[in-house]
């Protein structure tokens, strides 16, 4: 009888340490959520390489929080920690009340440890490291005018933060860190949030990466909207080939522009900028393949896992993320529209010579939203190849987004 | 001051500084390209002349062929042997109609139907 009764403890015990005893409805509702995005990123191909990880870690956080937990110390006799099977001559000691106690320290998970490189700021600049040995500023180079495009992209950021401040619910920090999601660039957007309002570091994430994967749904109906036919069909000229020491010279010259201008900028700009020097000067092969390839990955799946591991159901569930969620496609949405408009400007400016979705393409979402500006140019035109001149607005936008967020900083840090 | 108003001078500071930042940008890429160009033109001009020069005097007893570039300066890169062969040809099919050649270009060089495939399938977004 003891036995048995033995037997149905151990059951009861494993029951109610397993998930189905620990979980709320909020984790499986997120469980959900990221099978959804698993379906999305697996079955659609939207941004695999981001989507996958992200929403992997929401699915393993919210089947087991403690991945994500911190570490906690805790102050323990000389029994209790006996008790527990460790030598207690291996942790330091504090003296309470005449009484000595071990300071027995349990770690934290392994997401916890890998966040670190989000929160403290470290993973942005290294993945920005890794796009700049991946771009290629030719065609910004051959074609300068394109800045603008990347700067009007930015319009959406700021006047976002102003209906963010507006509503009133969001402090001037919190509502800096929402409208950064509309320069569709998740680096920077955990960069300016971890200075300005790190509490939403999780909901502001999530939301940043998930529109940028979903620029292929969200983009093609504004742009679509905003231009005519005649325009969409616009065959743009073959653009200059540029020189080598044009492509050398361009990372320096940004770099020392920007930093001078915005130093709050630099680390991103500055990364970004090393990365294409490393490409361009063709001298360092070794250290733009890792850059690149290997370092770019590493970084890619901490910061996919852990960004995804922030969505946790009681967190997420909440009326301040929906806001920020709506918030931050709005914001996107801004932004691809300012772009189309002053892409119809430019339109009309030189004569009908520039199509203007490639406008769309000034929010940064490199290269995904050059690609979609490719894409719906060729359905009006399947002999239209607007790939390279959306590649200059789309490497503008990452410029400009870093200086937005560099002007956010600045005034709200 | 309350946080509308401050948002909006954001807003405003915003807008100066990004579109400020980046039409200088604008503005140093054109004129370093420009004086990039430029250096490196004058550079490949002075290697040419350069390497012109020793061909002459390597060669001294080469026979002198004059070229006839009128009508191809006249015309741009199109010869003007090129230009009145259209000519001809245009006469022929319209014959006693009135008609008129206002411009003769150079169309966008074509690519081949493998080429346009390789294209389609390397710039294929999905």
């Amino acid at each position: 009888m003891e036995i048995l009764q033995q037997l149905w403890q151990i059951i009861c015990d494993l029951l109610r340490d397993s998930g189905f005893g620990k979980l709320s409805w909020e984790n499986y509702v997120m469980v959900g959520v990221s099978f959804i995005l698993m379906y999305l990123a697996i079955k659609k191909q939207f941004e695999p390489l981001l989507l996958l990880p992200i929403a992997f870690g929401m699915c393993l956080v919210n089947l087991f929080p403690d991945i994500m937990g911190m570490p906690v110390t805790q102050m323990l006799s000389e029994a209790e920690l006996i008790k527990k099977g460790v030598d207690p001559a291996s942790y330091t000691t504090t003296v309470l009340n005449g009484q000595t106690y071990y300071n027995y320290t349990e770690y934290g998970g392994l997401f916890y440890y890998l966040y670190q490189g989000v929160k403290l700021g470290i993973y942005p600049p290294l993945i920005f490291l890794g796009i700049g040995c991946m771009t290629d500023f030719g065609p910004l180079i051959a074609n300068p005018k394109s800045f603008i495009l990347g700067a009007a992209a930015q319009v959406g950021i700021f006047l976002t933060f102003i209906i963010a401040t507006v509503m009133g619910i969001f402090t001037p920090q919190e509502a800096g860190s929402i409208a950064i999601i509309g320069g569709a660039d998740g680096p920077t957007a955990i960069f300016v949030t971890t200075k300005l309002a790190p509490h939403l570091l999780g909901p502001i994430a999530v939301a940043a990466y998930s529109y940028m994967a979903l620029v292929p749904i969200i983009q093609p109906p504004i742009m679509r909207l905003l231009t005519t036919k005649k325009e969409r069909a616009v065959v743009m000229g073959q653009l200059r080939p540029v020189s080598k020491l044009e492509r050398i010279l361009f990372p320096i010259i940004v770099v020392v522009v920007v930093s001078l201008l915005l130093p709050d900028a630099a680390p991103l700009v500055g990364m970004l900028m090393l990365g294409n020097l490393f490409k361009e000067s063709g001298v360092v092969d070794r250290i733009n393949k890792t850059a690149q390839n290997e370092l770019m990955n590493i970084i890619t799946i901490f910061l996919g896992v852990t960004v995804g591991a922030t969505a946790t159901g009681t967190v997420f569930l909440t009326l301040q993320t929906a806001g920020i969620i709506g918030l931050g496609l709005f914001a996107f949405c801004l932004a691809t529209a300012c772009g189309v408009l002053f892409g119809k400007i430019m339109y009309k400016a030189t004569g009908g010579k520039i199509n203007p979705l490639i406008g769309s393409a000034g929010v940064s979402a490199v290269p995904m939203a050059a690609r979609i500006s490719q894409k719906v140019g060729q359905e009006e035109n399947p002999g239209n190849f607007l790939l390279m001149h959306a590649m200059g607005p789309n490497v503008a936008g990452v410029i400009g987004s870093a200086v937005a967020a560099g002007v956010l900083l600045s005034v709200l840090k | 001051m309350d946080a509308i108003t401050q948002a909006f001078i954001l807003l405003l500071a915003g807008f100066i500084v990004v579109f400020t930042v980046l039409i200088l940008l604008i503005l140093i890429v054109t004129v370093y390209s420009k004086i990039v160009t430029s250096v490196q033109n004058k550079g490949k001009k002075g290697k040419s002349e350069k390497q012109a020069a020793e061909k002459k005097d390597d060669s001294p007893a080469a026979p002198i062929v004059t070229a006839q570039t009128d009508t191809a300066e006249d015309n741009g890169e199109i010869p003007g042997e090129i230009i009145a062969a259209i000519a001809a040809a245009v006469s022929e099919i319209y014959g006693d109609k009135p008609h008129k050649i206002k411009a003769v270009k150079k169309s966008r060089a074509a690519r081949s139907a493998w080429s346009r495939a390789g294209v389609l399938d390397n710039t294929r977004p999905f």
